[in-house]
């Protein structure tokens, strides 16, 4: 290669990723002009260029690329196992799965929560079922009865002279684990793991802990297999790219080609995108008024039947936030007077690898999370999760009981879900069929990725064979 | 064969609040009475799976489980939510009149 061309390469390598969508104003331009001003860590950008390279399709169709992930990618990174809520009291456990692999979640003091290896150490049995939950002074098994304390130390064996060759102080049960951050329970199998603030790193941890989401409550728990691979169930809702083709009830107020997205370390990623703003593939063809029409919540009960109308002159973005703040406010019986606009109103996506979103902002107080099939590498399964405020007396409800939807149910069936909200995760995931039996289908050997807009997409792939490999 | 069955005054409603649960025995059957969620339940002191007394059972949104073997039954229709339990418990009619708890028992 001749020097010169060797040049202009590099100079376009340098650039790679630079482009931003012409004509539109940045995620932080828009924040910037909001009325109550955004804390830190909305106020800030984190993007790298990571390489333009296709991404493989084996990983979404093998299944032997699956049982690897199993194999390597499940068992050595930190995983959401449930939320502290869920186990209250002493005693409490609440059963975790992950593909082969099971967990008890038990509080074994005040301050001590353990993930304890879901089996029996006589013969294996699963100490409790899956996707269960309950309060247990001892796990006593139901086939023979061999029994373990609260500590995970053993208690009883029956017959317990028919095993002199069993050592029963050294059969405690084992343990994978656990941390806790924001109210959530997190475990990893790897003895060797690092801890879950190196695991997300110093910016992110920081970020996560900004949100105080530890101060919230599950409200609302939806759960629906889906047909694909885990994996691209999660590439779907890494991007606004798919917004205006997927979702274009949407586009009148989401700043969809002017996201922002950002990467922190390996294993967290974002994206802000600006709500209450007109797409840019739409400008000059909406209204401010459609603009505020066509917002989507959602957590749209919160708000009740409540229209809104545009005064002369003002926006769509600062008639919202005025009137959220206002009216979440007395919904959740919670302060939001330090809120910024932003929180209120925009779509804030944090992925925690492998597999957990969390949704900070208060319009799209959400988590998801995606587990794979253990049966099947096309199939997986995916929850949403809506968190809401404690409220201000402190009292904490209940969290919600998981509904559970069937393959040809609407999102919008679900109980207590607000039907433009269930749409749209319609159509996020009914793409996923089509796209699972394309790339089975196709002559193309990989996916092509857009360099900023899919830059999470990427990133996520990247630990995705980091771990696998 | 349909059986029939007629209210008991069984607690005052003082005794059971929000939160508690009651075991009590009527005409020899075991039953648990249970305060959950602003509703009130009565079901069969005893799981499905293998006899034991749910009394010391979590109560949750609308379960409760054994503690023994983590069986968990629906407090509504006593049907049988989890492993190793499949059978349903027997669940029974509430009321409450004048400040007092009637359970509906087969006769």
């Amino acid at each position: 290669m001749s020097e010169v061309k060797e040049d202009q390469r590099q100079a376009a390598a340098a650039s790679k990723g630079e482009a931003r969508c012409p004509g539109a104003p940045s995620t932080q331009e828009i924040i910037a002009a909001d009325k109550v001003a955004a804390p830190g860590w909305v106020r800030s950008e984190s993007y790298r260029f990571l390489g333009d390279e296709d991404i493989s399709k084996d990983r979404y169709i093998d299944a032997a690329y699956a049982q690897r992930e199993i194999d390597t990618l499940w068992k050595k990174t930190w995983q959401f196992a449930c939320r502290e809520e869920h186990i209250p009291e002493v005693g409490d456990y609440h059963v975790y799965d992950l593909g082969p692999y099971s967990f008890i979640i038990t509080r074994v003091a005040q301050d001590d929560i353990r993930a304890y290896y879901n089996a029996c150490l006589h013969r294996g049995t699963k100490l409790r079922a899956s996707g269960t939950e309950g309060n247990a002074e001892e796990f006593k098994c139901s086939f023979h009865g061999w029994t373990w304390n609260l500590d995970g130390s053993h208690k009883e064996t029956l017959c317990s002279w028919d095993f002199p060759h069993v050592d029963f102080k050294k059969l405690t049960l084992p343990q994978a684990k656990v941390e806790r951050l924001g109210g959530f329970v997190f475990i990893n199998m790897d003895p060797q793991a690092p801890t879950l603030a190196d695991y997300f790193g110093k910016e992110a941890k920081a970020h996560i802990d900004a949100w105080k989401l530890e101060n919230r409550y599950v409200y609302l728990h939806v759960a629906k297999h889906l047909p694909c691979n885990w994996k691209l169930a999660i590439d779907a809702f890494l991007e606004a790219y798919h917004v205006i083709e997927t979702h274009p009830q949407v586009a009148p107020s989401n700043g969809d080609a002017n996201t922002q997205y950002d990467v922190y370390g390996e294993h967290v990623n974002r994206f802000i995108s600006p709500l209450g703003v007109v797409s840019p593939h739409l400008y000059g063809k909406v209204s401010e008024q459609d603009v505020l029409n066509q917002f989507t919540l959602g957590d749209s009960s919160a708000l009740g039947d409540t229209k809104f109308t545009l005064k002369d002159g003002g926006t769509a973005r600062s008639v919202m936030a005025e009137m959220f703040r206002g009216m979440f406010e007395q919904a959740t019986n919670t302060d939001l007077s330090k809120v910024s606009d932003s929180e209120l109103l925009d779509c804030f996506s944090y992925t925690v690898f492998p597999n957990v979103f969390l949704f900070p902002g208060i319009s799209l107080p959400m988590v998801y999370r995606f587990r794979p099939d253990p049966q099947d590498h096309r199939r997986c399964l995916y929850e949403v999760l809506f968190l809401r405020p404690v409220p201000k007396d402190g009292t904490r409800p209940m969290p919600a009981e998981p509904i559970h939807l069937e393959d040809h149910q609407s999102f919008k069936e679900a109980e207590g879900m607000d039907p433009g909200f269930g749409a749209i995760l319609d159509q996020d995931t009914d793409n996923l069929i089509l796209q699972q039996q394309g790339l089975e289908a196709s002559a193309k050997s990989g996916l092509t990725l857009g360099n900023y807009q899919e830059i999470r997409v990427r990133h996520f792939e990247n630990a995705v064979s980091k771990y696998v490999a | 064969m349909t059986e029939s069955s007629s209210f008991q005054r069984v607690l005052p409603v003082a005794d059971l609040p929000a939160g508690a649960k009651k075991p009590l025995s009527i005409d020899g059957r075991p039953l648990l009475l249970c305060n959950a969620n602003g509703k009130l339940h009565a079901i069969a002191n005893v799981c499905s799976h293998n006899e034991k007394p749910l009394e010391r059972g979590r109560v949750g949104n609308g379960w409760i489980a054994c503690p023994t073997h983590g069986a968990r039954f629906d407090l509504v229709t006593g049907k049988a939510m989890c492993l190793p339990a499949t059978q349903p418990i027997a669940v029974y009619d509430v009321r409450v009149v004048d400040d007092w708890i009637e359970v509906a028992v087969p006769v």
